[in-house]
Protein backbone atom coordinates (compact mmCIF):
# COMPACT_ATOMS: atom_id res chain seq x y z
CA UNK A 1 0.00 0.00 0.00
CA UNK A 2 2.81 2.39 0.90
CA UNK A 3 4.55 1.67 -2.43
CA UNK A 4 1.27 2.14 -4.30
CA UNK A 5 0.68 5.43 -2.51
CA UNK A 6 4.20 6.57 -3.37
CA UNK A 7 3.78 5.68 -7.06
CA UNK A 8 0.40 7.41 -7.16
CA UNK A 9 1.86 10.46 -5.40
CA UNK A 10 4.81 10.69 -7.82
CA UNK A 11 2.74 10.28 -10.98
CA UNK A 12 0.07 12.71 -9.81
CA UNK A 13 2.64 15.34 -8.81
CA UNK A 14 4.26 15.06 -12.25
CA UNK A 15 0.84 15.34 -13.92
CA UNK A 16 0.09 18.38 -11.73
CA UNK A 17 3.35 20.05 -12.80
CA UNK A 18 2.56 19.44 -16.50
CA UNK A 19 -1.02 20.73 -16.04
CA UNK A 20 0.23 23.90 -14.32
CA UNK A 21 2.90 24.38 -16.99
CA UNK A 22 0.26 24.03 -19.73
CA UNK A 23 -1.93 26.51 -17.86
CA UNK A 24 0.96 28.99 -17.66
CA UNK A 25 1.73 28.71 -21.40
CA UNK A 26 -1.96 29.07 -22.24
CA UNK A 27 -2.06 32.17 -20.02
CA UNK A 28 0.97 33.64 -21.80
CA UNK A 29 -0.51 32.88 -25.23
CA UNK A 30 -3.83 34.35 -24.15
CA UNK A 31 -2.12 37.64 -23.28
CA UNK A 32 -1.00 37.81 -26.91
CA UNK A 33 -4.05 36.51 -28.75
CA UNK A 34 -6.85 37.37 -26.26
CA UNK A 35 -8.91 34.29 -27.12
CA UNK A 36 -11.68 33.08 -24.78
CA UNK A 37 -11.03 29.42 -25.61
CA UNK A 38 -7.34 29.74 -24.72
CA UNK A 39 -8.45 31.47 -21.50
CA UNK A 40 -10.72 28.51 -20.72
CA UNK A 41 -7.86 26.10 -21.41
CA UNK A 42 -5.58 28.07 -19.07
CA UNK A 43 -8.19 28.12 -16.28
CA UNK A 44 -9.10 24.44 -16.82
CA UNK A 45 -5.51 23.23 -16.62
CA UNK A 46 -4.81 25.43 -13.61
CA UNK A 47 -7.74 23.83 -11.76
CA UNK A 48 -6.62 20.39 -12.92
CA UNK A 49 -3.07 21.05 -11.73
CA UNK A 50 -4.26 22.21 -8.31
CA UNK A 51 -6.64 19.23 -8.10
CA UNK A 52 -3.91 16.75 -9.01
CA UNK A 53 -1.54 18.31 -6.47
CA UNK A 54 -4.22 17.99 -3.78
CA UNK A 55 -4.86 14.37 -4.83
CA UNK A 56 -1.14 13.58 -4.80
CA UNK A 57 -0.82 14.97 -1.27
CA UNK A 58 -3.88 12.97 -0.22
CA UNK A 59 -2.51 9.70 -1.59
CA UNK A 60 0.75 10.20 0.31
CA UNK A 61 -1.06 11.33 3.46
CA UNK A 62 -3.65 8.52 3.41
CA UNK A 63 -1.04 5.89 2.58
CA UNK A 64 0.84 6.88 5.71
CA UNK A 65 -1.66 7.77 8.43
CA UNK A 66 -5.16 6.82 7.25
CA UNK A 67 -6.11 5.02 10.42
CA UNK A 68 -4.47 7.28 12.96
CA UNK A 69 -7.28 9.61 13.93
CA UNK A 70 -10.75 10.73 13.00
CA UNK A 71 -9.60 14.31 12.23
CA UNK A 72 -6.96 12.96 9.82
CA UNK A 73 -9.60 10.90 8.05
CA UNK A 74 -11.88 13.91 7.77
CA UNK A 75 -8.99 15.86 6.24
CA UNK A 76 -8.29 13.08 3.71
CA UNK A 77 -11.98 12.83 2.80
CA UNK A 78 -12.18 16.59 2.42
CA UNK A 79 -9.08 16.59 0.19
CA UNK A 80 -10.49 13.76 -1.96
CA UNK A 81 -13.80 15.57 -2.26
CA UNK A 82 -11.96 18.78 -3.23
CA UNK A 83 -9.88 16.97 -5.86
CA UNK A 84 -12.85 15.22 -7.45
CA UNK A 85 -14.88 18.45 -7.56
CA UNK A 86 -12.01 20.52 -8.95
CA UNK A 87 -11.29 17.84 -11.55
CA UNK A 88 -14.90 17.91 -12.76
CA UNK A 89 -14.94 21.70 -12.92
CA UNK A 90 -11.61 21.69 -14.78
CA UNK A 91 -12.86 19.28 -17.45
CA UNK A 92 -16.12 21.22 -17.63
CA UNK A 93 -14.22 24.47 -18.32
CA UNK A 94 -12.08 22.79 -21.00
CA UNK A 95 -15.14 21.10 -22.53
CA UNK A 96 -17.01 24.43 -22.74
CA UNK A 97 -13.92 26.04 -24.27
CA UNK A 98 -13.73 23.32 -26.89
CA UNK A 99 -17.46 23.55 -27.58
CA UNK A 100 -17.10 27.29 -28.19
CA UNK A 101 -14.26 26.62 -30.59
CA UNK A 102 -16.19 23.92 -32.44
CA UNK A 103 -19.59 25.62 -32.60
CA UNK A 104 -18.75 29.26 -31.96
CA UNK A 105 -21.46 29.64 -29.33
CA UNK A 106 -22.08 29.06 -25.64
CA UNK A 107 -23.08 25.59 -24.60
CA UNK A 108 -25.66 25.18 -21.87
CA UNK A 109 -24.85 22.12 -19.84
CA UNK A 110 -26.53 20.54 -16.82
CA UNK A 111 -23.24 19.60 -15.18
CA UNK A 112 -23.26 22.37 -12.51
CA UNK A 113 -26.56 20.96 -11.27
CA UNK A 114 -25.01 17.48 -11.19
CA UNK A 115 -22.12 18.89 -9.12
CA UNK A 116 -24.51 20.42 -6.61
CA UNK A 117 -26.41 17.15 -6.29
CA UNK A 118 -23.22 15.20 -5.93
CA UNK A 119 -22.24 17.19 -2.85
CA UNK A 120 -25.17 15.65 -1.02
CA UNK A 121 -24.10 12.01 -1.45
CA UNK A 122 -21.30 10.03 0.18
CA UNK A 123 -17.69 10.16 -0.99
CA UNK A 124 -17.75 6.72 -2.59
CA UNK A 125 -20.83 7.54 -4.63
CA UNK A 126 -19.38 10.95 -5.29
CA UNK A 127 -16.12 9.38 -6.51
CA UNK A 128 -18.10 7.12 -8.81
CA UNK A 129 -20.19 10.00 -10.06
CA UNK A 130 -17.24 12.37 -10.50
CA UNK A 131 -15.23 9.83 -12.53
CA UNK A 132 -18.33 9.17 -14.60
CA UNK A 133 -18.95 12.89 -15.20
CA UNK A 134 -15.24 13.46 -15.93
CA UNK A 135 -15.45 10.56 -18.39
CA UNK A 136 -18.40 12.12 -20.21
CA UNK A 137 -16.73 15.54 -20.28
CA UNK A 138 -13.45 14.07 -21.53
CA UNK A 139 -15.28 12.06 -24.19
CA UNK A 140 -16.91 15.34 -25.22
CA UNK A 141 -13.51 17.11 -25.29
CA UNK A 142 -11.97 14.30 -27.39
CA UNK A 143 -14.95 14.40 -29.77
CA UNK A 144 -14.67 18.18 -30.18
CA UNK A 145 -10.92 17.82 -30.52
CA UNK A 146 -11.44 15.28 -33.31
CA UNK A 147 -13.82 17.67 -35.08
CA UNK A 148 -11.32 20.53 -34.85
CA UNK A 149 -8.39 18.27 -35.71
CA UNK A 150 -10.12 17.02 -38.87
CA UNK A 151 -10.38 20.62 -40.09
CA UNK A 152 -6.83 21.62 -39.22
CA UNK A 153 -4.51 18.62 -39.14
CA UNK A 154 -1.02 19.25 -37.82
CA UNK A 155 1.46 17.53 -35.52
CA UNK A 156 0.56 19.78 -32.59
CA UNK A 157 -3.14 19.02 -32.61
CA UNK A 158 -2.32 15.29 -32.95
CA UNK A 159 -0.26 15.46 -29.75
CA UNK A 160 -3.00 17.28 -27.83
CA UNK A 161 -5.62 14.84 -29.12
CA UNK A 162 -3.44 11.91 -28.07
CA UNK A 163 -3.05 13.49 -24.61
CA UNK A 164 -6.80 13.91 -24.12
CA UNK A 165 -7.41 10.42 -25.55
CA UNK A 166 -5.01 8.88 -23.02
CA UNK A 167 -6.53 10.89 -20.15
CA UNK A 168 -9.96 9.63 -21.28
CA UNK A 169 -8.69 6.02 -21.33
CA UNK A 170 -7.19 6.58 -17.87
CA UNK A 171 -10.54 7.69 -16.52
CA UNK A 172 -12.22 4.55 -17.89
CA UNK A 173 -9.69 2.48 -15.92
CA UNK A 174 -10.01 4.75 -12.85
CA UNK A 175 -13.80 4.39 -12.94
CA UNK A 176 -13.38 0.60 -13.11
CA UNK A 177 -10.98 0.80 -10.15
CA UNK A 178 -13.55 2.74 -8.10
CA UNK A 179 -16.24 0.17 -9.03
CA UNK A 180 -14.08 -2.83 -8.12
CA UNK A 181 -12.02 -1.07 -5.42
CA UNK A 182 -8.95 -2.42 -7.21
CA UNK A 183 -5.60 -0.87 -6.25
CA UNK A 184 -3.81 -2.34 -9.28
CA UNK A 185 -6.41 -0.88 -11.64
CA UNK A 186 -6.09 2.47 -9.89
CA UNK A 187 -2.32 2.48 -10.41
CA UNK A 188 -2.71 1.46 -14.08
CA UNK A 189 -5.21 4.29 -14.55
CA UNK A 190 -2.85 6.75 -12.89
CA UNK A 191 -0.04 5.50 -15.14
CA UNK A 192 -2.11 5.97 -18.32
CA UNK A 193 -3.09 9.43 -17.12
CA UNK A 194 0.60 10.21 -16.65
CA UNK A 195 1.28 9.14 -20.27
CA UNK A 196 -1.46 11.54 -21.37
CA UNK A 197 0.18 14.40 -19.49
CA UNK A 198 3.56 13.35 -20.90
CA UNK A 199 2.15 13.77 -24.41
CA UNK A 200 0.89 17.21 -23.35
CA UNK A 201 4.35 18.09 -22.02
CA UNK A 202 5.96 17.10 -25.34
CA UNK A 203 3.43 19.31 -27.12
CA UNK A 204 4.12 22.31 -24.85
CA UNK A 205 7.89 21.95 -25.21
CA UNK A 206 7.75 21.49 -29.00
CA UNK A 207 5.40 24.42 -29.50
CA UNK A 208 7.76 26.55 -27.40
CA UNK A 209 10.93 25.65 -29.32
CA UNK A 210 9.39 26.31 -32.72
CA UNK A 211 11.69 28.66 -34.64
CA UNK A 212 11.02 31.46 -37.09
CA UNK A 213 9.49 30.49 -40.45
CA UNK B 1 -15.04 27.19 -41.26
CA UNK B 2 -11.59 27.75 -42.72
CA UNK B 3 -9.61 30.81 -41.65
CA UNK B 4 -9.56 32.18 -45.21
CA UNK B 5 -13.35 32.05 -45.37
CA UNK B 6 -13.77 34.01 -42.15
CA UNK B 7 -13.11 37.66 -41.58
CA UNK B 8 -9.49 38.05 -40.55
CA UNK B 9 -8.82 39.26 -37.03
CA UNK B 10 -6.83 42.48 -36.49
CA UNK B 11 -4.05 40.35 -35.05
CA UNK B 12 -4.02 38.12 -38.16
CA UNK B 13 -3.83 41.19 -40.44
CA UNK B 14 -0.97 42.65 -38.38
CA UNK B 15 0.84 39.31 -38.57
CA UNK B 16 0.36 39.12 -42.34
CA UNK B 17 1.82 42.63 -42.67
CA UNK B 18 4.77 41.84 -40.40
CA UNK B 19 5.46 38.59 -42.28
CA UNK B 20 5.38 40.48 -45.58
CA UNK B 21 7.82 43.09 -44.24
CA UNK B 22 10.11 40.37 -42.87
CA UNK B 23 10.04 38.31 -46.11
CA UNK B 24 10.86 41.28 -48.32
CA UNK B 25 13.22 43.40 -46.19
CA UNK B 26 13.08 47.06 -47.22
CA UNK B 27 9.50 46.27 -48.13
CA UNK B 28 7.63 48.65 -50.40
CA UNK B 29 4.00 49.49 -49.52
CA UNK B 30 2.77 47.98 -52.80
CA UNK B 31 4.44 44.69 -52.00
CA UNK B 32 3.00 44.64 -48.45
CA UNK B 33 -0.39 45.60 -49.84
CA UNK B 34 -0.30 42.66 -52.23
CA UNK B 35 1.01 40.14 -49.70
CA UNK B 36 -1.32 41.20 -46.88
CA UNK B 37 -4.29 41.50 -49.25
CA UNK B 38 -5.45 44.92 -48.03
CA UNK B 39 -6.75 48.11 -49.57
CA UNK B 40 -4.31 51.04 -49.60
CA UNK B 41 -6.36 53.01 -47.09
CA UNK B 42 -6.44 50.15 -44.57
CA UNK B 43 -2.78 49.34 -45.11
CA UNK B 44 -1.74 52.91 -44.25
CA UNK B 45 -3.75 52.71 -41.03
CA UNK B 46 -2.18 49.39 -40.04
CA UNK B 47 1.34 50.51 -40.97
CA UNK B 48 0.92 53.65 -38.86
CA UNK B 49 -0.25 51.48 -35.98
CA UNK B 50 2.67 49.08 -36.25
CA UNK B 51 5.15 51.96 -36.55
CA UNK B 52 3.69 53.61 -33.45
CA UNK B 53 4.05 50.31 -31.56
CA UNK B 54 7.70 50.14 -32.59
CA UNK B 55 7.33 46.87 -34.50
CA UNK B 56 8.36 48.30 -37.87
CA UNK B 57 10.45 51.31 -38.93
CA UNK B 58 10.22 53.56 -41.96
CA UNK B 59 13.18 54.14 -44.27
CA UNK B 60 12.73 57.21 -46.40
CA UNK B 61 14.96 57.48 -49.47
CA UNK B 62 13.87 60.52 -51.50
CA UNK B 63 10.40 59.71 -52.80
CA UNK B 64 10.69 56.04 -51.89
CA UNK B 65 9.42 54.82 -48.57
CA UNK B 66 10.22 51.28 -47.39
CA UNK B 67 9.55 49.36 -44.19
CA UNK B 68 11.73 47.10 -42.04
CA UNK B 69 11.13 45.06 -38.93
CA UNK B 70 12.61 46.44 -35.71
CA UNK B 71 14.22 44.16 -33.11
CA UNK B 72 10.96 44.40 -31.18
CA UNK B 73 9.08 43.36 -34.32
CA UNK B 74 11.31 40.31 -34.82
CA UNK B 75 10.81 39.25 -31.18
CA UNK B 76 7.07 39.79 -31.52
CA UNK B 77 6.93 37.57 -34.61
CA UNK B 78 8.84 34.78 -32.84
CA UNK B 79 6.49 35.02 -29.83
CA UNK B 80 3.48 34.96 -32.14
CA UNK B 81 4.82 31.92 -33.99
CA UNK B 82 5.05 30.07 -30.67
CA UNK B 83 1.57 31.23 -29.73
CA UNK B 84 0.24 30.09 -33.09
CA UNK B 85 1.76 26.63 -32.62
CA UNK B 86 0.15 26.44 -29.19
CA UNK B 87 -3.34 27.41 -30.32
CA UNK B 88 -3.08 25.11 -33.36
CA UNK B 89 -2.54 22.25 -30.90
CA UNK B 90 -6.05 22.89 -29.62
CA UNK B 91 -7.46 23.12 -33.13
CA UNK B 92 -7.67 26.92 -33.04
CA UNK B 93 -6.38 29.65 -35.30
CA UNK B 94 -5.29 33.23 -34.65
Amino acid sequence: MATGALISFTLNILCAVVALLTSYYAYRVNRLVANQVVGAISLGFMLLGVGLAVDASTSLFSGRILVESFSDRVLVLFASFTYLTVQMVAYLVIAIGYARAAYGGQQKMAVPAVLAGAAAVGLYRFSLLSYFVALILLAFVVFQGLLLHSGQKNRFSTMVLLAFGLILAAHVVLLASVLTLGTALFLIGTGIQFLGFLSLLIFVVRSEVVGPK
Amino acid sequence: MAQSEKQRSVLRINLDILNAVRDEGDAKPTHILYKANLSHERLVKYLDDLTAKGLIEIKQDGENRTYNLTTKGVSFLIEMRRAESFVQGFGLAI
